[in-house]
């Protein structure tokens, strides 16, 4: 069995160790320290502005507090809600937005460029941008709906709890639709065109190849771009920040806005991170239950 | 290791020599806000101090602009117990908060003569009973309204109510009243001056929570009121700061403003205001039970606890504290003195573009903000409550209730509950 083969493998597989080795350790200090550090802090009740209490070790008293606080329970729902109504729209929108470019004959270079410039707008100019054209006294959203009478005089769409969201899920999705589409016209272009014309052939009519043919086949693409688009929902931030602040009230403030609050202006670094800690769990939860779904649709592609 | 270790070492020693060895000039940091004209006044007031004390040379440590960044910057030094800046401008809002935590030094043992300071002012740089910061310039809350429709200032809140409905329902302005109601700092002053005006306060004397008692809450009916049912302030008004605000009033849509007195010389600038010579200011007007209320806001001195030079930066709070500076700095950035006796002067009346005895009137209604050192942190809870209350999410009975249980809690996880009992 030991012949000079496995001889060399062995040497090979310790070759690669090494020279992985810096790259690893690069990892962890950039990535795996951090969040240890934090779940260390959110085991202790510690307030910057707060000396005389010190720094001791609480135990989880920080997530039992966030457990009885109505504003971080709100958040977490205002989180999920965002998720669950942006990501759909961003997927019709950009699984459309694919086909398009996938069947334009013409201009497509041009097609394709015109969709990705939302996405390549920093955040923070487009929530700005989004937050002009939802003026209440002279955005180009609310004028028209005023002259026409859909919105009354005093109407201001970051005074009123749920209308405030309007602005933060269409800036979302205006930004991030050309990134699905991009991610699923690379799908469209692994199918062979073959099975189409088969079907074709076959007598079955645009809308059933679409829905037995296309859509099954697109599958692992359109799961990634979920997943992507949701673990992204998740860590909204700078939109809510930008767009209303989380207010009116905090009506619209996510879980990463609530914790930054907590951290960077009260300034509570114990709490705060236990609330980061929450998020971090909250996504890592999602990803792995993404990571299933995204392995048994390749698997059941592949069976 | 050892190629990455030396550079590091050299950049540490660098850095120590950079900071002056025995034998240099002492070094001497002051930091603070440098907005607009703020930047000029300071350097020369610094270069001034220089002049009178050869040896020693004065820095300025520019800062963020926006307050709440300065505050968070304080905050990360202090906590690493540097020793620069040597003196540091607070908000009237910070001192408590610096003076528990023991990052700036007590000024009992230099003895500071504050007899000639506005008492507001004082009580805020005050902390337990010591003297903590001096009072450099301070900033009022004031109701500006307009000549050219009213002839005089409403003399209680009911009139005011009155005279803004009358304009609207006369069609002569577009709003009655517009003040700051965005969920930030702004919005906690404009409700302090309705709970003076009936009578009501966040903390009392003791210290105790009082923000749920009948006062307060008809303090947040009447703004909720103003807003929904009486339809005098406009609802995008609980977006606005103090520039949207200003902007409302200089282009002639509101009959009325409640804004800080850097508004009057932007108000008078006839290139860019419609309202040139057709304004006035008073303190906002009393309600039932209670008085005019001026909200109190400006800036204090203090010296760092780990200073090098607790002495000369103590004699540098003094200069720029002195008559002289102040006088300097009402005529340059149009700041108000903290100190009583300058009103009495034609200097100061001369220097301020605002008419002497207007100011005076609010600066008799000024009330500090509750001295606390988790002020900012009770500011933030009520910047909710009442936001949601006046965004209709909430009633304001029930918004005050829970933004004093919750200022309650606060201040038990902080050890700082007065006596009495905690729900």
């Amino acid at each position: 069995m030991n012949g000079p083969a496995t001889t060399i493998a062995r040497t090979d597989a310790r070759l690669a160790r090494r020279l992985v080795a810096p790259t690893l350790t690069l990892i962890l200090l950039v990535s795996l320290v951090p969040i240890v550090a934090t779940g260390w802090e959110a085991l202790h009740g510690h307030d910057l502005r707060l000396p005389w209490l010190g720094r001791p070790f609480v135990g989880l008293a920080n997530f039992v507090e966030a457990t009885g606080d109505q504003r971080a329970g709100s958040a977490v729902l205002h989180t999920a809600a965002f998720a669950l109504v942006s990501v759909p729209l961003e997927l019709a929108l950009g699984l459309a937005l694919a086909l398009v470019m996938h069947t334009a004959v013409r201009g497509r270079a041009a097609i394709r460029v015109a969709a990705l410039l939302p996405w390549a707008i920093p955040t923070v100019v487009a929530a700005l941008v989004w937050r002009f054209m939802f003026d209440a006294q002279a955005g180009i959203v609310t004028s028209p709906l005023r002259a026409v009478g859909l919105v009354g005089e005093s109407f201001d769409w970051f005074v009123h709890p749920l209308a405030a969201w309007v602005p933060i899920i269409g800036a979302d999705v205006w930004k991030t639709t050309p990134f699905v589409a991009i991610l699923l016209l690379a799908g469209l272009q692994t199918i062979d065109p073959a099975l189409d014309e088969a079907a074709q052939i076959d007598g079955a009519g645009p809308i059933r190849r679409f829905i037995t043919i296309t859509l099954p086949l697109l599958g692992p693409a359109l799961v990634v771009a979920a997943a992507f688009r949701t673990l992204d929902a998740l860590r909204l931030f700078d939109l809510a920040y930008v767009l209303t602040g989380g207010g009116p009230g905090t009506s619209t403030e996510p879980l990463s806005l609530y914790a930054f609050i907590a951290l960077m202006q009260r300034l509570r670094f114990g709490y705060g991170s236990a609330l980061s800690v929450m998020v971090f769990l909250l996504t890592f939860v999602v990803a792995l239950l993404w990571v299933r779904v995204l392995g048994r649709s390749v698997a059941g592609e592949r069976a | 290791m050892n190629r990455l270790l030396l550079p590091c070492l050299l950049v540490v020693a660098a850095g120590a020599a950079a900071c002056g060895g025995p034998g240099g000039p002492t070094r001497l940091t002051f930091s603070g806000s440098a907005l607009g004209p703020e930047a000029e006044i300071v350097r020369r007031q610094l270069v001034r101090f220089g002049e009178r004390h050869p040896g020693v040379q004065v820095e300025l440590r520019v800062t963020p602009d926006a307050a709440d960044q300065r505050h968070q910057l304080y905050v990360q030094w202090l906590n690493a117990r540097v020793p620069d800046p040597d003196v540091l401008q607070l908000d009237v809002i910070w001192t408590a908060e610096f003076a528990a935590a023991g990052w700036i030094l007590p000024l009992d043992s230099v003895a500071p003569d504050v007899n000639d300071f506005l008492p507001a002012a004082l009580a805020a740089s005050r902390w337990r009973g010591t003297q903590y910061a001096v009072p450099w310039f301070v900033d009022v809350g004031l109701l500006y309204w307009r000549t050219d429709l009213f002839s005089a200032p409403p003399s209680s809140l009911v009139e005011l109510q009155h005279a803004a409905r009358g304009v609207l329902d006369a069609g002569a302005t577009r709003f009655g009243l517009v003040w700051q109601g965005a969920r930030y700092e702004g919005l906690v002053t404009v409700f302090l001056e309705h709970l003076g005006a009936f009578g009501g306060a966040i903390l009392d004397a003791q210290g105790r929570v009082v923000v749920d008692e009948p006062e307060a809450i008809r303090a947040l009916t009447f703004m909720c009121d103003a807003v929904k049912a009486d339809g005098f302030v406009p609802p995008s008004a609980l977006t606005w700061q103090e520039e949207q605000v200003r902007f409302a009033f200089q282009n002639g849509d509101a009959a009325f403003m409640r804004n800080w007195p850097y508004a009057w010389a932007l108000l008078q600038d006839g290139t860019e205001s419609r309202v040139e010579n057709r304004f006035a200011v008073a303190p906002f007007p009393a309600g039932e039970n209670g008085r005019p209320t001026a909200a109190l806001g400006g800036a204090e001195l203090a010296v760092n606890a780990h200073s090098a030079n607790p002495a000369l930066a103590w004699e540098l709070v003094t200069f720029l504290t002195a008559p002289e500076q102040m006088l300097e700095r009402a005529r340059l950035a149009a700041q108000l003195p903290a100190r009583r006796s300058l009103y009495d002067t034609a200097a100061l009346a001369e220097a301020l573009p605002i008419p002497l005895d207007q100011v005076r009137q609010a600066l008799d209604a000024a009330a500090s903000r509750p001295v606390s050192p988790v002020y900012t942190e009770m500011s933030e809870i009520l910047q909710v409550r009442l936001h949601r209350a006046l965004t209709g999410q909430e009633p304001p009975e029930a918004a005050l209730r829970a933004a004093a249980r919750e200022i309650r809690t606060l201040l038990a996880r902080s050890g700082l509950a007065a006596e009495g009992p905690v729900p």
